[in-house]
């Protein structure tokens, strides 16, 4: 293991400092800054003020950005455009931290001209820093798992190769659905569909909006704050690390004649029905009282 | 002279003028915006829930909170369970609680020249992320409040996992920010006898009392708090003197030249917001004590902020008892929210003060939107003639490194205030 720190920039665009708290919630904090230095973070305290960052020329090995970024804003008096050009092109690595900096996320509609991932806007590819393209990995999720982005620092400080997607995350995170893991599968898998809210049982995938079956993430494999999901507690997967984030009318599932309009990542309607109908034929009684609050 | 004011959850400028080397004036710009209530204009009421979180980081769970309140107010008549308020007060107190944490050992610490202490930050607000995780699946961002209730069923097993980080955040607290024993700590009502005991907190009172910080960050004396729950109390002060009926519909918003953060004033007066406010306000014994003493300085407000801690530990405490395992967590509401036109209004105390929803919705539709942040109260950029509280504690300075202590004191969230 290299003894040295590396320099991590972490710079913040049109965004809620969800991603920066969040990072706050990574468990072995003191581990990761014996590793890393942070020229300027939001929250922690840093060797240099954000004034430095704009108007000196620092050494930096990594570049994270937050937050959707748009020409017209500007850190202090400086557009974030510049302060990307100059730092992306020393650092060896850039990370887009959070599906804002990956794809535009909510603040793409924040009213800055061209508000935008760094380089999509949402699932468009932009001409606009492409030359630094190669270097970027895409940490997507709103906010980011501090798990998935340390876990992905620490990669690229063993100069380890990371396998990424077409939108540049990794597939050892974003390969899976946020479907696996989780604790009501068995409402999916034998097509339970009369969920309620405020309950344990039942799978919000057929009514609630549900979108893990079909968001890339690992949200019930390495669970958020070392101890639960939103779908495990009954709250409904957003598909909040997807460049479509945020859709529209994120509380219903839309359906044709009866059928989700969305079905579970490369599931065909026709085999979806199939399906749907032998399930159905399981009837099994302990799925459909409740677990124990009888 | 502009300066730009760094870490406050994003960063604002403050541009001072000064007159026989005190500050003369100084306008506070918020010089940003989001646009989160153009952003719900015409989506689906519900998403609402989903966007509002992502209002800030911090304190998003506050915003989530305000967001369903504001839609079941929509109601003429709509069920809550008393056990999911109660769910929903405590993950509140908890967002509450992590964020005074962070604020003290980020903030106010580095501030007063003790440096590295990220693991003190982070260690209690992370035992409370996992709490408000254990029943809302995720912090921060989560939607589990929605209108009707709760999303989640809490049994037993919630209760016990949630009061054993309850235990262990009181145990840090006792151990490192006063060596006193909890219960102790809060019948006390002399702030005094604070100083002599040990522990991060009476390290910065000594350390504030010792630079002759003692009389900076007085402002008008006028608190104001709207989200009265099952512990703060709602009401307005003026010095010591308490008015407990106060009406949400006197509180207006207005546009000022400089900044993009609207103003807020309470009959046309600014009032200071937050945890000193709901202390003086709820006549909390120590702080009552603490501003006999100094007024409405830094060492009340950071006091204040650090009590809150114990209180709002202790209280959940008292919370988790309160719940009847055996009623609904969510109610489904009789008529669904598609099918009315109505508006509402949420209220609810966030980490730096009282927070305000209103919004109209129509169809299915959110037609307007307003948020209403506690940053808007304390930073308001003022006029020479009616000046914003934080501008009031601030002129006549003589520093803008002094300036920037009396800033920080309120506990600034440039991301909310630029909503």
């Amino acid at each position: 293991m290299r003894s040295k720190k590396l320099k991590v920039l972490w710079l913040t665009g049109i965004a809620c400092n969800g991603n920066a708290h969040s990072f706050l919630n990574y468990p072995y904090l003191a581990q990761f800054m014996d590793r890393f230095e942070f020229l300027y973070h939001p929250i922690i305290e840093s060797k240099y003020t954000l004034v430095d960052i704009i108007n000196q020329d620092l050494e930096c090995d990594i570049l994270l950005i937050e937050g959707a970024i748009s020409i017209e804003y500007k850190k202090d008096t400086t557009s974030i455009y510049d302060i990307i050009q100059k730092y992306s092109s020393k650092a060896q690595k850039i990370v887009t931290v959070g599906t804002c900096a990956s794809f535009g996320g909510i603040f793409r509609d924040s009213g800055y001209l061209g508000a935008s991932g760094l380089h999509f806007d949402r699932d468009i590819e932009l001409d606009d820093f492409k030359n630094i393209k190669s270097k970027t990995i895409s940490i997507s999720g709103c906010p980011i798992h501090p798990e998935v982005l340390v876990n992905t620092l620490y990669s690229i400080r063993e100069d380890i190769k990371i396998a990424l997607d077409k939108f540049l995350r990794p597939k050892e995170f974003f390969a899976y659905t946020v479907h696996n893991g989780c604790t009501r599968n068995e409402y999916f898998e034998y097509k339970i569909d009369n969920h309620n809210f405020g309950e344990r049982e039942g799978c919000m995938f057929y009514e609630h909006g549900c979108q893990a079956p079909y968001t890339h993430g690992s949200c019930n494999k390495i669970l958020w704050n070392e101890v639960n999901s939103k779908t495990r507690v009954g709250l409904q997967c957003m598909g909040c690390s997807e460049p479509s984030f945020p859709k529209s009318n994120l509380f219903n599932t839309k359906k044709n004649m009866g059928i989700p309009e969305e079905l579970p990542l490369g599931v065909g309607k026709r085999t979806y029905l199939t399906l749907a109908g032998i399930t159905k034929a399981f009837n099994i009684k302990r799925l459909e009282t409740r677990l124990f609050n009888d | 002279m502009i300066k730009l004011i760094e870490k406050i959850e994003g960063e604002a400028r403050l541009n001072y003028s000064f007159k026989d080397n005190l500050i003369d004036f100084v306008e506070i710009d918020f010089f940003t915006t989001r646009g989160i209530e153009k952003i719900l204009e015409n989506r689906a009421i519900l998403d609402a829930l989903v966007i509002n979180p992502r209002v800030c980081g911090i304190c998003g769970h506050a915003q989530l909170i305000a967001t369903v309140k504001a839609l079941e107010d929509c109601y003429d008549n709509i069920e809550i369970s008393k056990k999911a308020e109660i769910v929903r007060e405590l993950t509140l107190n908890f967002e509450i609680i992590q964020n005074h944490f962070k604020w003290f050992y980020l903030t106010i610490m580095p501030l007063m020249g003790y440096k590295d202490y990220l693991l003190k930050a982070s260690f209690p607000s992370q035992l409370m992320s996992k709490a408000i995780a254990s029943i809302a699946g995720q912090y921060p961002h989560t939607s589990y409040a929605i209108v009707g209730g709760i999303v989640c069923d809490i049994g037993m097993m919630e209760l016990v996992k949630v009061e054993s980080y309850i235990d262990e955040t009181l145990k840090f607290f006792e151990e490192n920010l006063v060596e006193a024993d909890g219960e102790e700590f809060l019948e006390c009502n002399n702030s005094n006898k604070l100083l002599s005991k040990d522990g991060d907190l009476p390290k910065v009172l000594n350390k504030i009392k010792n630079s002759n910080l003692i009389d900076f960050g007085k402002s008008y004396d006028r608190f104001i708090v709207f989200g009265k729950n099952s512990y703060f109390n709602s009401g307005k002060s003026n010095k010591t003197r308490l008015y407990k009926t106060i009406d949400i519909d006197r509180v207006e918003e207005f546009d000022n030249n400089k900044s993009f953060a609207k103003n807020v004033m309470y009959k046309d007066k600014y009032y200071e917001v937050g945890p000193l406010a709901r202390a003086m306000i709820n006549k909390t014994p120590l702080i009552k004590d603490a501003h006999r003493r100094y007024g409405d300085s830094i060492i009340s407000r950071i006091l204040a902020r650090v009590c809150e801690i114990l209180q709002l530990l202790n209280h959940s405490k008292k919370l988790l008892k309160e719940i009847n395992l055996n009623e609904l967590s969510y109610i489904k509401p009789k008529i669904d929210i598609s099918q009315i036109s109505s508006s509402g209004v949420g209220v609810v105390e966030a980490s730096r003060g009282s927070l305000i929803h209103k919004v109209n919705i129509e169809k299915g539709l959110i037609k307007k939107y307003d948020i209403i942040t506690p940053t808007q109260w304390n930073l308001a950029n003022g006029t020479r003639d009616n000046l914003g509280v934080a501008q009031n504690a601030i002129i006549g300075l003589d520093s803008t490194e002094l300036a920037e202590i009396v800033f920080k004191s309120f506990d600034v969230c440039s991301v909310c205030t630029t909503h």
